[in-house]
């Protein structure tokens, strides 16, 4: 069941960079904590797809999250109150309270984007992008990034299944540089060979030339929502101002 | 005959915006002078909520400029192969990041391009890609300054003729890695607290053990792991460079024009005086 679109894209992303901006800003694992669970999880879970996004995220963030964990519960020199110890390791209370904040950041950063970005529409994104007048070259190498991830993904696999066709092992140590390269070296040229094409075809059909864009699809943002985006960008810079030149003493 | 349906033909204003590239270029010197030099007790004692916003906006507002001042200058050969750069960076730096290596490989693309079309390309594009990559993994959104170093050094490496002589390659790798591991260094310290992938998060816990700072031991994992990724990168780099078919590779007039590769005879490609 998708969610129907309130915002434009450009909103919501700004949106959720202004939230990491603030976890950042105010720097207590306590605010990420509420920010994640007031802000986050139910923006996830109202998205239409928190299965894909949860997936997503324990992919991304999770392996990181635990692994930090260790690392900054088991070893942190600076940790004075011990609350065990084996050989090297010691967990510390200061260790445990450093990967919470670590942590907590790390989750906030990823569930707001991640969020944002597998709800977003990518041609409603660029749309946006080209009726606000953004470079268009910058338009065109974004759309077409994002665009080409999946197809140069898919392409990677059937190469990949056509050597393994041919009896390349995808083995360990210097096998697994060897097949790198088998892989890598026919998706490669294949794309720079579709990328010669698309120059040509970009370049008849006047990519360089100066003038105003056309964009085919109509331009879902509206002027509330650019005033709104101007007033959080403000708001958010004022009080990031206010808060580190006062708040940090408290 | 000209048919008032077709637009004149205009020069792309090819004139680089030194004021932004300066611009942005001294934002992330000024953000790493200060990360390194005044702050360097400052991470692990709670109150690191300045140097971790000035790490975040120094370098993605700096790595933006650059962005900013290049993309006016670049030829549409160029930037046709920037997305193809960004692509490789982010599915194959994700696979590696998934495997849990202790090597990134996220750099494969911004190497390509640098080789191929120049140290300005080279720079867009490790900015850029680390900027969209962000989107899905935000872990990666800080470095975009030092993916843009490492594009600039490959593209210059690359005009200087290290990939001239299939052995000058990973030497300039191991050099280029350095520098980036460095740079990347007070990044992963001060915004993730080190955090790299579940492989670089072993070497900082290593070094963790053996009493370093938080900082200091990023810096040694940087050092260790970035050095021997872009070695490999390099390597691998050249190594498809050279595979490549003419047809693919004289579309680049930065290949001819500074003889990046050996034993190739620039003056025959075709259509490549009027570039």
């Amino acid at each position: 069941m998708p969610r129907r679109r309130i915002f434009n894209p450009l909103t919501e992303l700004l949106a959720a960079a202004l939230v990491v901006v603030l976890v950042l800003v105010i720097n207590r694992w306590q605010f990420s904590l509420v920010v994640l669970l007031a802000g986050v999880l139910p923006a996830v879970l109202l998205s239409g797809k928190p299965r894909s996004i949860g997936l997503a995220l324990a992919v991304v963030a999770g392996p990181l999250l635990v692994s930090s964990l260790v690392l900054h519960g088991l070893f942190f020199p600076e940790g004075t109150s011990v609350l065990a110890q084996w050989g090297p390791a010691r967990v510390t209370v200061e260790g445990l309270e450093f990967a919470a904040l670590m942590g907590l950041r790390m989750a906030v950063f990823s569930g707001a984007l991640l969020t944002v970005m597998m709800t977003a529409s990518i041609p409603e994104l660029v749309s946006t992008l080209t009726h606000r007048g953004w470079n268009r070259k910058l338009v065109f190498v974004i759309g077409s990034a994002v665009g080409l991830l999946p197809s140069v993904a898919i392409r990677a696999q059937h190469i990949r299944r056509a050597q393994e066709a041919r009896g390349l092992v995808v083995g360990g140590g210097l096998r697994r540089f060897k097949a790198l390269l088998m892989v890598s070296t026919p998706l490669v040229t294949g794309l720079l060979v579709d990328a010669s094409e698309r120059t040509h075809m970009l370049e008849a059909r006047g990519f360089s030339s100066t003038a105003r864009r056309t964009s085919y699809l109509p331009d879902t943002d509206s002027a509330a929502q650019r005033a709104a985006r101007w007033a959080m960008t403000v708001g958010v810079v004022v009080f990031s101002c206010l808060w580190l030149a006062i708040g940090p003493a408290a | 005959m000209s048919s008032p349906l077709t637009l004149p033909l205009q020069r792309e204003a090819s004139r680089p915006r030194r004021a932004l590239i300066a611009a942005g270029a001294f934002l992330i010197a000024g953000t790493y002078l200060y990360l390194v030099l005044v702050q360097p007790t400052d991470i692990v004692g709670g109150g690191g909520s300045m140097a971790s916003l000035v790490s975040l906006l120094g370098f993605l507002g700096g790595g933006a400029l650059l962005v900013g001042g290049i993309l006016p200058t670049l030829t549409t050969s160029s930037l046709v192969v920037m997305p193809l750069g960004i692509a490789l960076n982010i599915a194959i730096g994700q696979t590696a990041g998934s495997l849990g290596l202790q090597i990134y490989l996220d750099a494969i693309g911004t190497v390509l391009v640098a080789v191929l079309a120049g140290p300005a390309a080279g720079a867009a594009t490790g900015a850029l890609s680390n900027a969209i990559w962000g989107l899905f993994n935000p872990f990666a959104l800080p470095f975009a300054a030092g993916a843009a170093l490492i594009g600039l050094l490959a593209g210059t490496a690359a005009k200087y003729g290290a990939f001239r002589r299939v052995y000058l390659a990973p030497l300039a790798g191991l050099v280029v890695g350095a520098v980036g591991g460095l740079v990347a260094a007070p990044v992963a310290a001060f915004l993730f607290g080190a955090a790299g992938t579940v492989g670089t998060n072993a070497i900082v816990a290593a070094f963790r053990a053996m009493g370093d700072s938080l900082l200091v031991a990023a810096t040694k994992q940087g050092l260790t792991s970035d050095t021997i990724d872009k070695l490999i990168v390099f390597t691998l780099v050249a190594l498809i460079v050279y595979a490549l078919p003419a047809r693919a590779r004289n579309q680049f007039p930065f290949l001819r024009r500074n003889r990046v590769l050996a034993g190739r005879t620039p003056a025959t490609a075709p259509g490549g005086a009027g570039e």
